[in-house]
């Protein structure tokens, strides 16, 4: 059997593999159903926004059942209190998942036009919603939350929503919204598709600010560059980040008629985004912004090793397989969508 | 207002919506797949029409059941925060394991199945296979999750006494409880798809649509509900057997037996009151039953409710009643399964006035499964209480420490969104009934 220390940070790295590839797979559906509420101009260019992710965003969202599942069976007493205290925002972000998943999976049904009104809009809310979520989520995670001893929670619904997590939901949108149009871009062909380029140039531009802003105020918070400094190895991650993100930005100008380049760098910000962010975790996941000793670490929270090495094993059989499969599906769909008559 | 109770009644309404769509996933998407492969083998449009209507049925409601069941994974942590504490070493593994093996696969391959056209025949049928096979292992996760819940095994308890460790994972998968279950829970699903098929095909026999078509299906939806209705409850004794050894106050609320003893009989007509602690009324006895649908002896030795202490009694009347409402539903089943056999093997076209007659009753028998199936979950649910893991874990000691009034605002909000999801998925189930397989528009 491996070492208990061992398996404990091999699951919090996979814990962060697993959320961000999530945040990267489920970027560019979220950012076409953001953009479906108002990008298409009549029911043609709608299918063709659905269907540019439909054959990939369910599959896609499994990754955050795994990320949720796994946290559960990794670090129980983690899940519980992440669940617990973020309440009300987990309630809406079920409820923005169920929306948004089955108004895009019906989203075709198009003998009735006010029905298809309703999953437009309830496709892009939900999509939004998600979104949204996510960011004022993370935000707090890296922030830190109100923790008190033995796991006590001060906060307040309002206090999660503070102006860093705003920021947070709103670098989210625009992240996956450039995602999102720059996935559309290369899988369609005509107007739909021009249009989302010249909307991802504006984007992109607005994810650097943003993204600065965002960063700044990270690293102005306290207790949360401890790791960057103990190991200033990792300040190579968000210059990473940085560096995917001027690619993103010079390829969405220079490369305009091949979209895919710009969205691999898209992708690319967002995965080392995500990784800057959760580096500063360990060892904690819910971290404590009143004494960094009261948050909720990985060592105290962590399964028996019986579980972890039966699940690390596990995942070390299956996430490569789905990978491949995931992966293989992609191929099967490598033509362009163009606008039907509808 | 009593937050153990709120999460119970939110979980308990969650659980049940999202248990609407999962019986038919599961039955539907198999035949669908068979469907595609034999369109696949014989190239013959019979069958690509056939996948084409009922896949189209699958489609509407795998979307609302898959998504559906992303609540009670959200309530583990932000209702049931304790439980999840407690039981999470062993309890979170099935459902990890779901996501990584079943819900991929479901995921993936439903999107390629929904996109890809008949031209290519193979990778479709290959889609929908995988499809179906996921649900199935997505059902062996979710029951291996909770028969734990019923029978803890393959555990022990940690040094302090605050939570459970898995000692055997193999024990967790050979736990007897798991796997009658399983066999009875997919039996009931693939009951409720046989009776679906019947009714929608019967429909249109009815209005003379498609009528080689939906003769086709008639005949399978007929054959299929024979077996499982008889099988059902052949095997469902065994398993009531079993639940009499390892689960005995369950055992004893389900016959509402108050006093211990050898050699009972069984009531047909009861009425148990939890507060006076016996039946009020309790009339036509056939001896020895009672003993045996309880221990499998004629003369076995059952506990009576009175011998457990009061704060260890499930709530009986509930139980009782659920259990009752179950098999009736079933032998009326039996009857419907037999009357459909004795009609299709004379009138194969049933067109005669009876098989008329009997396709307008299944028609309207259509709920029936469901509220069998509802009130079965009932009893296993129900029946378990006061425990979330039976003998181990008191629900009451589970519960988050959540405002009540979150949970009134979560409960409010989902009650309010589900009904409207409720009757969106019935008015697309309609249309997509009535429209017949010409209108099913394909999305490659």
């Amino acid at each position: 059997m491996l070492e208990y220390d061992f398996l404990i940070n091999v699951w919090f790295i996979l814990w962060c593999v697993i959320w961000a590839i999530y945040l990267v797979v489920d970027s560019f559906s979220l950012g076409a159903g953001m953009l479906a509420a108002f990008m298409p101009k009549n029911a043609g260019q709608l299918v063709q926004f659905a269907k540019s992710i439909g054959p990939f965003w369910s599959g896609n969202q499994v990754w955050l059942i795994l990320a949720a599942g796994g946290t559960f069976a990794a670090f129980p007493l983690i899940f519980s209190k992440m669940f617990t205290w973020l309440y009300i925002p987990m309630m809406l972000l079920l409820i923005a998942i169920i929306l948004r998943g089955i108004c895009v999976e019906l989203i075709y049904e198009d003998s009735n036009k006010n029905l298809q009104k309703v999953f437009q809009y309830g496709w892009a809310i939900g999509s939004l919603l998600i979104t949204v979520v996510l960011g004022v989520a993370f935000t707090n995670f890296f922030r830190g939350m109100m923790i008190e001893a033995n796991y006590v929670y001060a906060g307040t619904l309002l206090g999660l929503f503070n102006p860093h997590a705003l920021l947070g939901a709103l670098l989210f949108v625009l992240f996956f919204v450039t995602s999102g149009a720059l996935w559309v871009a290369h899988k369609t062909t005509g107007d739909i598709s021009g249009r989302c380029v010249n909307l991802a140039k504006k984007t992109s531009l607005a994810v650097a600010v943003v993204a600065l802003l965002y960063i700044l105020a990270l690293f102005n918070t306290d207790g949360f560059a401890v790791n960057h400094n103990a190991y200033p190895v990792f300040y190579a991650v968000p210059l990473i980040a940085v560096v995917f993100a001027l690619a993103c930005i010079a390829l969405c100008f220079k490369k305009s008629d091949k979209p895919f380049c710009a969205f691999v760098a898209n992708l690319g910000t967002i995965f080392f985004g995500a990784a800057t962010g959760v580096v500063t975790l360990y060892p904690y996941i819910l971290k404590s912004a009143i004494n960094p000793e009261y948050g909720v670490s990985i060592f105290a929270a962590a399964s028996s090793p019986l579980t972890l090495t039966l699940m690390f094993f596990a995942a070390l059989i299956f996430v490569p397989i789905v990978l491949v499969y995931q992966l293989w599906s992609y191929t099967r769909f490598k033509d362009k969508i163009p606008e039907g008559e509808y | 207002m009593d937050i153990v109770l709120l999460s119970r009644l939110q979980f308990a309404i969650t659980v049940f919506f999202h248990f609407i769509f999962v019986p038919l996933t599961l039955g539907l998407g198999a035949m669908v797949a068979y469907f595609e492969l034999a369109y696949w083998k014989t190239q013959k449009e019979k069958w690509m029409k056939l996948a084409k209507f009922w896949g189209n049925l699958f489609k509407i409601n795998f979307a609302f059941g898959i998504i559906t069941g992303f609540a009670m994974t959200f309530q583990f942590g932000t209702n049931w925060g304790l439980y999840s504490e407690f039981m999470g070493d062993v309890f979170a593994s099935p459902l990890a394991l779901e996501a990584l093996i079943a819900f991929f696969l479901e995921g993936t391959f439903f999107g390629i199945w929904l996109f890809t056209s008949h031209k290519k025949p193979l990778l479709k049928a290959v889609s929908m296979v995988l499809v179906s096979v996921g649900t199935m292992i997505s059902a062996l996760w979710i029951i291996t999750a909770n028969a734990f819940m019923q029978n803890p095994v393959g555990y022990e308890m940690a040094a302090d006494g605050s939570k459970v460790i898995l000692s055997n994972f193999v024990e967790v998968l050979t736990n007897p409880y798991l796997w009658n279950m399983l066999v009875h829970t997919l039996l009931a699903a693939y009951f409720l798809s046989a009776v679906f098929i019947v009714a929608i095909s019967g429909y249109h026999l009815l209005k003379k649509s498609n009528a080689d078509l939906f003769r086709t299906t008639m005949k399978i939806g007929i054959y299929l509900m024979i077996v499982t209705a008889i099988l059902l409850p052949c095997l469902g004794m065994f398993y009531g057997h079993y639940i009499g050894g390892v689960q005995p106050v369950k055992a004893a609320a389900i016959e509402a037996v108050w006093e211990s003893g050898a050699e009972k009989p069984m009531y047909l007509i009861q009425i148990p009151s939890d507060s006076r602690g016996e039946n009020i009324v309790q009339l036509l006895g056939v001896p020895y039953i009672g003993s045996f649908l309880l221990t499998g002896d004629f003369r076995g030795e059952v506990t009576g409710l009175n011998d457990i202490a009061v704060e260890d009694r499930p709530p009986v009347a509930i139980t009782f009643l659920s259990f009752r409402i179950m098999v009736t539903l079933g032998v009326v089943f039996i009857l419907q399964a037999l009357a459909g056999l004795y009609l299709v093997t004379k009138d194969p076209a049933m067109e005669s006035s009876k098989a008329q007659k009997y396709m307008k009753l299944m028609l309207y028998s259509l709920p029936l499964p469901y509220i069998a199936i509802a009130f079965g979950w009932a009893v296993a649910e129900v029946g378990r209480q006061p425990w979330i893991v039976y003998g181990l874990f008191r629900t009451s000691e589970a519960v988050s420490g959540v405002p009540a009034i979150q949970i009134l605002f979560s409960m409010a909000l989902l009650v309010l969104f589900y009904l409207l999801l409720f009757v969106l998925f019935l008015y697309l189930m309609k249309r997509a009934v009535v429209a017949g397989p010409e209108e099913v528009r394909e999305h490659a």
